[in-house]
């Protein structure tokens, strides 16, 4: 008889199972407490919470309004932030021009520009999508500039030996180089227009999960408001894994 | 095909650089590199023969001299003319990591604009020269140093380069593999009947694959000497037996071995 490879601690489980027991922990312990729901609702609360918001709250106008604040500064963003980098990375004129007006802008906290862009924009969703896509930017430009800078220089020699024109070395040579750093940035880029667009979504909108959060704040709903950030959290994660896939799918070569 | 003679007139190249003093790579370097034939050129390390080879292949300007191409005519006269195609094979492959094998052999002509169709069939005639059939697929990352050169070797190939241009082109491999890719090599270049360029720190590859040596000294670089190497072809590994072989090795290590002396004594 074949006898099969000793068993093995099978690792991939030990997330859920914890995960499982700090709910349990959570739900038996607050009820044996006696703790007010208006302080901290049981799991269980939170999820009929979060049923209801589905059902009753039509709060998928409001993520759907939030993803797209969302992805509209993230795509504009992404697309300003790379092309402008790979020019500033290949060309030290505009990279001289460039830098300066980064270094300055790149520190202020761009929560702070909220007055300022409700002023030029108003309060809809122009103003929210600005918002985040002047969050997002800097990181993609920057590490946009920073993958076309360590182009191995022996990539675009080998180019140039093949008759490369300097456009087609750009796109060609530089561009693919630099795409491991540049998702290094959309991947931050992504996290800062979620933070961004809540964030503002709080101080001045109507509509948006993180309008929603605040207005359950305002009104002591602490169930609804555990279920957004449950929301807000399942949304960032499923954002986080969809771009991991994407990378490795791009990135195949690397193995 | 047009053969090209490739001449080296007075080459004096300087590096200069921000915050050091100016170096002076190659001094006043003349030579020629016969037609159809192959050259190598050996010197020890830093001597500046890399530096020499990415001026013969136009890829940077020398700060003084020039470099001559001339060929020889249907009427027989010899007139200067700048070859159409030259191809460069490097030390450190310079594959891109995110192409196929397919696709980087691909990549000359590509960036020359030929279809899809015709630039595909001859990069699997290329890859089926340098005995790589089969991995058109994969990853540089997932070849062996050997068969990643043999990639880089294919690439050059499939441009039908009037110059083959060979920048130490074994120098990462293992010995064995090197061997082997010397004698491939060897096929290479005595059925293809092109002009080849050859820079080594070997002696033995030189002698071995070269019809002509051209001995460079410690930097500054200058031509300390030139020897032809008048082995019969096709060479197998086996000449390495011949007397000849290890006559003219040790008469080029005697050229050499003063100039590695001043090149480690900095």
């Amino acid at each position: 008889m074949i006898r099969r490879t000793p068993k093995r601690d099978y690792v991939p489980f030990y997330g859920p199972i914890a995960m499982i027991v700090f709910l349990v922990v959570w739900e038996v312990g607050l009820r044996i407490a006696e703790i007010p729901e208006l302080y901290l609702p049981r799991p269980t609360v939170i999820a009929q919470n979060l049923y209801l918001l589905f059902t009753e709250g039509g709060i998928l106008q409001d993520l759907g309004v939030t993803l797209y604040r969302i992805f509209g500064g993230f795509f504009l963003a992404a697309f300003v932030g790379i092309v402008l980098g790979i020019l500033m990375g290949t060309s030290r004129k505009l990279y001289a021009i460039c830098d300066i007006f980064i270094a300055v802008l790149y520190p202020i906290p761009k929560i702070s520009l909220v007055p300022l862009l409700i002023i030029w924009f108003g309060s809809g969703d122009l103003f929210q999508i600005v918002l985040a896509a002047l969050g997002c930017f800097f990181p993609v430009v920057i590490n946009t500039i920073l993958g076309v800078r360590q182009c191995d220089q022996g990539l675009i020699l080998a180019a140039r030996d093949l008759g490369a024109s300097e456009r087609q070395i750009k796109w060609k040579v530089v561009f693919p180089a630099a795409v491991p750093s540049i998702f290094s940035g959309l991947k931050l880029a992504l996290g800062i227009a979620i933070i961004m667009v809540v964030a503002a979504e709080m101080l001045t909108a109507k509509y948006g999960l993180g309008a929603r959060l605040q207005l359950s704040g305002q009104i002591l709903e602490t169930g609804q408001v555990f279920a957004i950030l449950l929301l807000l959290a399942v949304l960032g994660g499923l954002l986080t894994k969809g771009q991991e896939r994407i990378d490795r799918m791009i990135g195949r070569w690397r193995t | 095909m047009q053969l090209y003679e490739v001449l080296a007139d007075q080459i004096s190249h300087q590096w200069t650089s921000k915050n050091r003093p100016p170096t002076l790579a190659i001094d006043n370097v003349s030579c020629a590199f016969p037609a159809g034939k192959v050259t190598a050129i050996v010197g020890p390390s830093g001597c500046g023969k890399s530096t020499l080879l990415l001026i013969l292949r136009g890829l940077i300007e020398s700060t003084q001299g020039a470099i001559r191409f001339r060929y020889t005519n249907g009427s027989g006269a010899i007139v200067d003319g700048a070859p159409a195609r030259m191809a460069t094979v490097w030390q450190s492959f310079n594959l891109l990591p995110w192409r196929t094998v397919l696709d980087n052999v691909a990549f000359g002509l590509e960036l020359a604009s030929v279809s899809k169709e015709e630039r595909y069939a001859k990069a699997h005639e290329a890859i089926k020269a340098v005995e790589l059939g089969g991995f058109e697929g994969h990853f540089p990352s997932q070849l062996s140093g050997g068969m990643r050169q043999r990639v880089g070797l294919a690439r050059g190939l499939v441009m039908s380069p009037d110059i083959l241009l060979l920048d130490e082109p074994f120098g990462a491999l293992d010995a064995q593999t090197r061997v082997y890719m010397q004698e491939q090599l060897a096929g290479l270049v005595e059925t293809a009947g092109k002009t080849v360029i050859l820079v080594t720190h070997s002696i033995e590859e030189a002698v071995f694959l070269s019809d002509h040596v051209i001995v460079m000294t410690a930097r500054p670089g200058r031509v300390a000497a030139t020897r032809d190497i008048p082995l019969p072809r096709p060479r197998a590994i086996e000449v390495q037996n011949d007397p000849r072989f290890s006559a003219l090795f040790t008469e080029i290590y005697d050229v050499l071995r003063d100039e590695v002396v001043k090149s480690m004594m900095g």
